[in-house]
C-alpha cells in the first residue's frame, strides 16, 4: 500500500514536473528572439566568418542558459553567403522570410552593400567591416572604425616613424577598392608617398606585386587585403627576403592567420588593429572586465584564445544585447534605429552612434599592433 | 628588383605547378578519354595532408610520403570506384560525374580540416637567390627543377617505354588493347596513380609557398585544363604549355596590372581553343 502510495506520489510529481517543463518550453519556444546572421562560412573570406560565427554561437548559448532576455530565448538562424553578393542577397531574404527581427552582417564589402538596399524599411542590421560606411537614414550600423580611421592610425605611426614613403598592396575586391580610394585620398594629404599594386583574390603568388612596390625608398609594407587569401602576400614578402616590416589589415589580426604564415614570419610583422586585441590598453575598468571575462568564456566554449575577429563579433552582439535588453522593441525598425543614435553600447570599447554617423568607433580605438612572442603587443616606432 | 627578371620568376614558379597539374591530367585523359575534373582535389588532398601531419608534429619527410599516396589512393579510388564500372556511359557523364566527386572532396576535406587555410614548412628555407635584378626563393627553384624533371621523365615513359606504348593503346581502342594483350584495368590503374603523384608532388613543393585550403582543387584543375587544352591534350606539349602560360600570366599581371590578368589570359585561350577547333575541323589542317 504503502508502496503504492510512493509510486502514485512519484508519478504524479513527474508529471507535474515534466507538464510545467513543457509549458515553460513552449512559451519560451513559441516567442524566442530570431536573429539572423549572413555570414560567410566557406570561400575565401571563411576564416573571416568562421571565428565570427563561433562567437555569435558562444553568445546564443550562454543567453539561452540564463533562461534567454526579458523570458525569450534567443533563436540563431544563419546564412553562409561565401563572400558571394548574389548569395549574401539571397540569405537576407531568406533570413527575412524566416522572422529576423534583427540581423547580423559579418560578410564583407561587396556583399554586405548588395544586401543593403534589401532592409531600406528595416530591420536593423549590424556589421563590423570597416569599409562599410553606412549612411545615417539607414538601418545599417557598423561597429569597427571605418577604414579611414584605421588608416589614419597607421599614418600617425608612419609621422612618428618618419617614414614618407610606403608600398601597398590591394586586391581587385571591393574592399580593396575602399582601401584604395583611401590611400588615395588620405597619404598625399599627409605628405606620405606610395607606391600601388594590385592583386588578384585568387593569386598564388604576389612577389610581382611586392617587386612592384618595395622600392629601396620604401620603408614599409602595407597589405590591405583581408582573409586567408593575404597569406600569399605574408609568404611572397619571405620568398623575396624583404626587410622591411610588413603591415597586414585589420580581419588579419587572427591566430587563424597567424598559424598560416608561421614559417614565414616578417622581420616585423605590424598590424591595424583595436586596443581591445591587447588588454592593457583597454583603461576602463568595466570595459576590461568585459574583455576578460569574454576571453575565459570563449576559452572555455571553444578551446581557443579570443583574437580581433572574436572581438569584432563581441561587438556585434553585445549591440544586438543592448537593443533587446534595454530597447525598444526589435521590431520597430525606426525606433531601434533612433535608440541606437542616442545610446552608447558598452562592449570592450565603448560604441557610440549618432543622428549623423552610424559608425561605432573612430580612430582614438584603433593601435597599430605588432605581433612579438606570441602576442600582439603595441607597435614601436620604426628606427 | 628588376620587374622583368622578377616576372620570369614568378611565370616559372606557376608554370611549374600548372605544368605537373597539366601531364596528370593529360595521363588520365589517354587512357580513359575522360577530362578528369577531380583531378585537382589530389592536389587539395595531399596539401591538406602534409599540413594536418606537419601540424601533428610528423616528420616532414614522411608527411609529404603520405600525403602523396593519399592523392595517389584519391585517383586510384575514383578510377576504380566511380569511373571503371561505368565506363560503358557516354564520356560527357563520365566528365559530370567527376565534377561531382570533385565537389564531394571539397566537403569532405572541409569537415576533414576546416575552412581556414592551410600550409607547412618548406624544404629549402635559406635566404633566397639573387638572380638578375630578380628575387627566386630556393623552394621555388626547387619547384620549376623537380616539375621539368618529372614531366620530361613521364614524356619519356609515354612516348618511349613499352608500358608507355600500352597506356596510349588502352586510350585509343581499349578492347583491341586488351586483345592484344594488354591489362587494360592494370594500365588505367597505373595511370591514374601516376596523375595523383604529380598532383601529389605539386602540392608537396608549392603548399609551402602558397597555402592550400578545401577548395583549392577545382583551381588547380582549371589551371592544369587550360595548360593541357591549349597543348591538345598531348603530354609533352602539357609541360611546354604550363610553363609558357604561367609566363604568360605574370607578364600580363606585371605590365598590365592584375585586374587585366584574367580578361587577357581568357581572351587568349578562347583564341588558342577557336584556333585549335579550326585545325580539328579541318582534320588538322588549317584552313588556307
Amino acid at each position: 500500500m504503502k508502496r503504492l502510495f510512493l509510486n502514485n506520489w512519484c508519478g504524479s510529481r513527474l508529471i507535474l514536473a515534466g507538464v510545467l517543463a513543457a509549458i515553460s518550453l513552449s512559451v519560451a519556444a513559441a516567442d524566442p528572439y530570431t536573429i539572423g546572421m549572413i555570414v560567410p562560412t566557406t570561400g575565401v573570406m571563411a576564416t573571416v566568418g568562421s571565428r565570427q560565427l563561433a562567437t555569435v554561437q558562444w553568445w546564443e548559448g550562454e543567453v539561452n542558459a540564463k533562461g534567454g532576455i526579458k523570458g525569450r530565448l534567443i533563436h540563431l538562424i544563419t546564412c553562409n553567403d561565401e563572400a558571394n553578393p548574389e548569395k549574401a542577397v539571397s540569405c537576407v531574404r531568406d533570413l527575412l522570410a524566416k522572422g529576423a527581427v534583427l540581423l547580423i552582417n559579418s560578410s564583407v564589402t561587396g556583399p554586405i552593400r548588395a544586401t543593403m538596399p534589401l532592409i531600406k524599411n528595416g530591420p536593423v542590421m549590424v556589421t563590423p567591416s570597416p569599409n562599410v560606411l553606412p549612411e545615417p537614414n539607414t538601418y545599417v550600423f557598423q561597429t569597427s572604425p571605418s577604414d579611414r580611421d584605421l588608416t589614419r592610425a597607421l599614418v600617425e605611426y608612419l609621422h612618428k616613424s618618419k617614414v614618407d614613403r610606403i608600398g601597398v598592396i590591394a586586391a581587385t575586391d571591393a574592399s580593396g577598392e575602399v582601401g584604395v580610394a583611401t590611400v588615395k585620398s588620405l597619404l598625399p594629404a599627409e605628405s606620405i608617398q606610395y607606391n600601388l599594386a594590385r592583386i588578384d583574390l585568387r593569386a598564388t603568388d604576389a612577389s610581382i606585386q611586392l617587386a612592384q612596390v618595395a622600392r629601396s625608398d620604401v620603408r614599409l609594407i602595407y597589405s590591405t587585403y583581408s582573409g586567408g587569401g593575404a597569406a600569399t602576400v605574408v609568404k611572397s614578402f619571405n620568398n623575396l627576403g624583404l626587410e622591411q616590416p610588413l603591415v597586414v589589415s585589420y580581419a588579419n589580426i587572427s591566430d587563424a592567420f597567424i598559424a598560416l604564415i608561421k614559417n614565414d614570419m616578417p622581420r616585423r610583422l605590424l598590424g591595424l588593429g583595436l586596443k581591445g586585441v591587447v588588454p592593457e590598453l583597454v583603461t576602463d575598468a568595466t570595459d576590461r572586465a568585459h574583455l576578460e571575462s569574454f576571453a575565459a568564456a570563449y576559452k572555455k566554449f571553444k578551446g581557443e584564445p579570443i583574437d580581433l575577429l572574436n572581438l569584432n563579433a563581441l561587438n556585434l552582439v553585445d549591440t544586438i544585447e543592448a537593443i533587446l535588453r534595454d530597447g525598444p522593441d526589435p521590431a520597430d525598425a525606426p525606433a531601434v534605429k533612433a535608440w541606437l543614435e542616442k545610446t552608447p553600447i558598452r562592449s570592450f570599447q565603448t560604441l557610440r552612434f549618432s543622428p549623423t554617423s552610424h559608425v561605432g568607433m573612430n580612430e582614438t580605438h584603433a593601435a597599430i599592433l605588432e605581433y612579438v612572442g606570441g602576442r600582439w603587443i603595441p607597435a614601436a616606432p620604426m628606427q | 628588383m628588376n620587374l622583368f627578371t622578377q616576372a620570369i620568376f614568378s611565370g616559372l614558379t606557376s608554370g611549374a605547378v600548372y605544368a605537373l597539374l597539366a601531364v596528370g591530367l593529360v595521363i588520365a585523359y589517354r587512357t580513359t578519354r575522360v577530362v578528369n575534373l577531380a583531378h585537382g582535389e589530389s592536389y587539395a588532398i595531399a596539401g591538406t595532408v602534409i599540413s594536418l601531419l606537419d601540424h601533428a608534429q610528423v616528420p616532414l619527410p614522411l608527411a609529404m610520403a603520405a600525403g602523396i599516396a593519399a592523392a595517389m589512393l584519391f585517383l586510384w579510388g575514383l578510377d576504380r570506384v566511380i569511373l571503371r564500372p561505368r565506363s560503358h556511359w557516354p564520356v560527357g557523364s563520365l566528365i559530370l560525374v567527376t565534377l561531382g566527386v570533385a565537389f564531394l572532396s571539397r566537403g569532405v576535406l572541409m569537415l576533414a580540416a576546416g575552412v581556414d587555410p592551410l600550409s607547412f614548412a618548406r624544404i629549402l628555407s635559406a635566404r633566397p637567390v639573387r638572380l638578375f635584378g630578380g628575387i627566386i626563393a630556393r623552394q621555388a627553384i626547387l619547384l620549376i627543377v623537380v616539375s621539368a624533371v618529372a614531366a620530361i621523365i613521364i614524356g619519356y615513359f609515354l612516348a618511349r617505354t613499352r608500358f608507355g606504348r600500352q597506356l596510349r593503346a588502352t586510350a585509343e581502342h581499349p578492347e583491341a588493347a586488351q586483345l592484344m594483350g594488354v591489362n587494360v584495368h592494370a594500365t588505367r590503374a597505373v595511370a591514374f596513380l601516376l596523375a595523383g603523384a604529380l598532383g601529389g608532388l605539386a602540392a608537396a613543393l608549392l603548399v609551402p609557398l602558397v597555402p592550400v585550403d578545401f577548395q583549392a582543387g577545382l583551381g588547380m584543375t582549371l589551371r592544369g585544363f587550360i595548360a593541357a587544352a591549349l597543348a591538345g591534350m598531348a603530354p609533352g606539349a602539357s609541360v611546354i604549355c604550363g610553363f609558357l602560360l604561367g609566363l604568360f600570366e605574370a607578364f600580363v599581371t606585371t605590365y598590365g596590372g592584375a585586374l587585366a590578368s584574367d580578361p587577357v589570359v581568357f581572351l587568349v585561350l578562347i583564341a588558342a581553343a577557336l584556333w585549335r577547333s579550326r585545325a580539328i575541323r579541318f582534320e588538322g589542317r588549317a584552313r588556307a
